[in-house]
C-alpha cells in the first residue's frame, strides 16, 4: 500500500489523540459490561454451591467442578429439550429456507400477473395478525396441537426475511436468469443452480435468523405442546430459570433452591449449555449479516 | 385448468384482453408453482386466523368450531371495554412501552457513531461481535443471566454492597420493574440496534467527509454536520417501526422478569391476552376480541407513524 492510498481514507489519517483515547476506554467498559455477566454465569456453573454463597461475585471458579454439569445431565430434562429442540431445527430449518427462497425469488423476477396483490398478502402479515387464539384454533383443527409440527409450521416462514431474501434476489444481474432461460432451465433449476449458489451471504442471514428464532422459540410451544417430554429447550430452561426463581427477592432462596432441586450452579449451567449453540455458530454467520441487512432492511 | 388446456398455436392466435392475460399467466406458469408453497404457508397460518379473527363477534362454542359459533355483534366488545384489567393492561402497555422507547431509542445511534469514529479495524469487529451477541439469546436465557446478575444476593448488589452503597432490590420490588426493564433492554438490543445505523453510516458518501477535511472541519464537526444528518432517514423508519409495536413489544421480556412480587406492573396486553386466554379463563370470544383490539390499534400507530415520516420528508416504511 502506498502512502498515498493510506492518507485517503478517513480513518488512518493523522495521530490518536485524546478523543481516540477516550473512546477507546468508553467502549473497553461497555464491553465489559456485557463480558462480566457471561463470565460470572460460567464461573458459578463450574463452582461448588458453597463458593457461590461466600462469594456471588466470582468471575473465575476458585475450585472448578462439573458437578453442576454432571447433576443437570443426571435430571434428563435439559437433554430431552436439547433433542426436541434439535428436530425442530433440523426439519424446520430446510423447510423454512425452501418456503422462504421458493417465494422471494418468485417475487424478486419478471413482471407477472397477481404479482403485486402477492406481495401485498406477504406485506398485511406484517401489519396485522389474528392473534394467537385463532391460531391456536386452526392448528387444532388441523390436528397440529400436541404435535412438533405446530411448532416447526409455524416457525418457517417470516415475512421480514422473505422481504429481505427478495431484496437481495433482486440486486442480481438478469443476465444470468436470462441466459440460463435461453439454454431451456426452468425457473426451479435456475433457482437452485444459479440463484442459490450466488445468494450465500443472505442465505446465512437468513439461516441465522430462522435457526436462531427456532432456537429461542417457547411461546408457540408453551401454547401448543401440552405434554413435558416434548418441550423444547428454551421451555425446560425456563422451567428451571423463571418459574423456580419466583422469589428472588426473598432472602429465603434457600429454601426455594431446596424446593425447586435446582441449585444456582444448575441454572447456570442451563443458561450455559443454552447458549453455547449460539456463541459457536454466531461469530462465523455474523460477518455476513451485516451485509446481508444492509442490502435489504433499510430499503424496504 | 383452462389456460392449460390451450396449445401453443391457439394461444398465438388469441387477440382479446382475456386472451393474451391467459398467454401472459401460461407464460410464467413456472412462477406461480414457486409461489405455491408459501403461499399455501400464507393461507393456512396466516389468514386462516385471521378469518379466526371473526370469534371476536360470535359466541364461541367449542362443538361448533370457528365457523358454526352463532354470531353476537358487538357483544364481547361490550364486556371487554367494561373490564377494568383490560383498560388497566392498555394503559400499563402504552405507557412501559412509550418510555421505554424514548429511553432506549438513542443508544444505538450513539454506540453507531462511537464504533464508527474507533480508527482500529479489528477492534471495531471485536466490539461489534461483543455488542451484537446478546440480541440473539431468548428472553429466557437473558432473564437467567439477569437474576443472576440483579438478584437480591447477586452480583451487582454484591459489589453495591462490598463498595458501603445500599443495595437494591431490582427484581422484586413494583418500583424498580420499569428502570429494571429499560437496562436489561439496553444491555440486550442497543448492539444490534447500532448495526442498521452503522450500515446506514457506511453508506455515506466518504467525497463529503474528505471536503471537510480539506475545509478543516473537527471530526466533532464531521459527526454533527455530516454523519447524524445522513443517518436520520434511518433513524426515522427505525422510529417508526418501534411506534408500530408500542402494542406487542416486549412481551418476551415482561413476562420472563415479571415474578410474584411485580405481578401487578407487569400485565401488559400481551400478558393479559396470555392469561385470560390460557389461564384464567376460556372465553375465547373475548380473548379473540382483545386480540383484535390489539392488532388493529398497532396497525393503526404503524401506519399513522408512516404517514408522519412522510410528512416530514422522510422515505416511510411502504412506498
Amino acid at each position: 500500500m502506498s502512502v498515498k492510498a493510506v492518507k485517503q481514507h478517513k480513518y488512518r489519517v493523522g495521530k490518536m489523540t485524546f478523543l481516540d483515547y477516550f473512546l477507546m476506554a468508553v467502549l473497553a467498559v461497555l464491553a465489559l459490561m456485557i463480558i462480566i455477566p457471561f463470565l460470572n454465569v460460567i464461573a458459578i456453573s463450574l463452582s461448588p454451591q458453597k463458593d457461590y454463597a461466600d462469594n456471588p461475585m466470582m468471575l473465575f471458579p476458585r475450585h472448578p467442578t462439573l458437578d453442576a454439569y454432571k447433576a443437570l445431565l443426571n435430571d434428563g430434562r435439559i437433554v430431552t429439550g436439547f433433542l426436541n429442540t434439535l428436530k425442530i431445527l433440523v426439519v424446520g430449518l430446510p423447510l423454512s429456507l425452501f418456503l422462504t427462497s421458493t417465494m422471494a425469488y418468485a417475487l424478486s423476477r419478471n413482471k407477472f400477473p397477481g404479482k403485486k396483490g402477492i406481495f401485498f398478502l406477504v406485506l398485511f402479515t406484517m401489519i396485522f395478525n389474528g392473534g394467537i387464539v385463532p391460531l391456536y384454533l386452526v392448528m387444532k383443527s388441523l390436528h397440529l396441537t400436541g404435535s412438533l409440527w405446530s411448532v416447526i409450521l409455524v416457525g418457517s416462514f417470516s415475512a421480514f426475511n422473505m422481504i429481505l431474501m427478495m431484496n437481495y434476489f433482486q440486486g442480481l444481474p438478469e443476465s444470468l436468469m436470462e441466459s440460463a432461460r435461453l439454454d431451456g432451465a426452468g425457473e426451479w433449476k435456475i433457482l437452485f443452480s444459479i440463484v442459490l449458489p450466488l445468494a450465500a451471504p443472505i442465505m446465512a442471514t437468513i439461516t441465522l435468523f430462522y435457526g436462531v428464532g427456532f432456537w429461542n422459540g417457547w411461546y408457540d410451544a408453551m401454547i401448543f405442546l401440552r405434554k413435558a417430554d416434548m418441550l423444547p429447550l428454551q421451555n425446560v430452561l425456563r422451567t428451571i430459570i423463571v418459574e423456580s426463581s419466583t422469589n428472588v427477592s426473598n432472602a429465603s432462596s434457600v429454601d426455594a433452591l431446596n424446593k425447586s432441586g435446582f441449585s444456582t450452579g444448575m441454572k447456570m449451567a442451563s443458561v450455559f449449555v443454552s447458549m453455547v449453540p449460539i456463541m459457536c455458530f454466531f461469530p462465523m454467520l455474523q460477518k455476513h449479516f451485516a451485509k446481508g441487512v444492509l442490502t435489504g432492511a433499510i430499503k424496504t | 385448468m383452462k389456460p392449460a388446456a390451450l396449445g401453443p398455436d391457439k394461444k398465438l392466435r388469441e387477440r382479446s384482453g382475456s386472451g393474451s392475460w391467459y398467454k401472459e399467466i401460461w407464460k410464467h406458469r413456472m412462477t406461480y408453482t414457486l409461489l405455491i408453497p408459501g403461499l399455501i404457508w400464507l393461507i393456512l397460518f396466516a389468514y386462516l386466523p385471521m378469518g379466526g379473527l371473526s370469534l371476536a363477534f360470535k359466541h364461541y362454542k367449542a362443538n361448533e368450531g370457528i365457523w358454526g359459533s352463532p354470531w353476537v355483534g358487538f357483544e364481547n366488545f361490550k364486556y371487554v371495554f367494561r373490564d377494568p384489567t383490560f383498560m388497566q393492561a392498555v394503559w400499563r402497555t402504552l405507557y412501559i412501552n412509550i418510555i421505554k422507547l424514548v429511553i432506549t431509542f438513542p443508544f444505538p445511534i450513539l454506540l453507531a457513531l462511537l464504533l464508527n469514529e474507533l480508527r482500529m479495524r479489528k477492534m471495531k469487529k471485536l466490539y461489534q461481535t461483543v455488542f451484537t451477541f446478546p440480541q440473539f439469546l431468548s428472553w429466557i436465557i437473558v432473564s437467567g443471566i439477569v437474576i443472576n446478575v440483579l438478584s437480591y444476593d447477586g452480583l451487582l448488589n454484591s459489589a453495591l454492597a462490598m463498595l458501603g452503597l445500599p443495595t437494591i432490590n431490582f427484581l422484586g420490588s413494583e418500583k424498580m420493574f420499569l428502570p429494571m426493564l429499560i437496562i436489561t433492554d439496553i444491555w440486550k438490543s442497543t448492539g444490534w440496534g447500532a448495526i442498521i445505523f452503522l450500515a446506514a453510516i457506511s453508506g455515506i458518501d466518504q467525497d463529503q467527509y474528505e471536503s471537510a477535511q480539506i475545509d478543516g472541519a473537527s471530526r466533532m464537526q464531521q459527526i454533527f454536520k455530516i454523519t447524524l444528518p445522513n443517518i436520520i432517514p434511518t433513524v426515522t423508519v427505525m422510529f417508526i417501526l418501534n411506534v408500530g409495536g408500542l402494542m406487542s413489544a416486549g412481551f418476551d421480556q415482561i413476562f420472563n422478569l415479571a415474578n410474584a412480587a411485580t405481578q401487578n406492573v407487569s400485565q401488559v396486553l400481551d400478558v393479559y391476552i396470555y392469561r385470560i386466554t390460557f389461564q384464567s379463563s376460556t372465553d375465547f370470544s373475548f380473548s379473540t376480541a382483545v386480540s383484535l383490539f390489539r392488532s388493529l390499534v398497532n396497525m393503526i400507530l404503524l401506519l399513522a407513524a408512516d404517514r408522519v415520516a412522510k410528512m416530514m420528508g422522510g422515505d416511510g416504511l411502504f412506498r
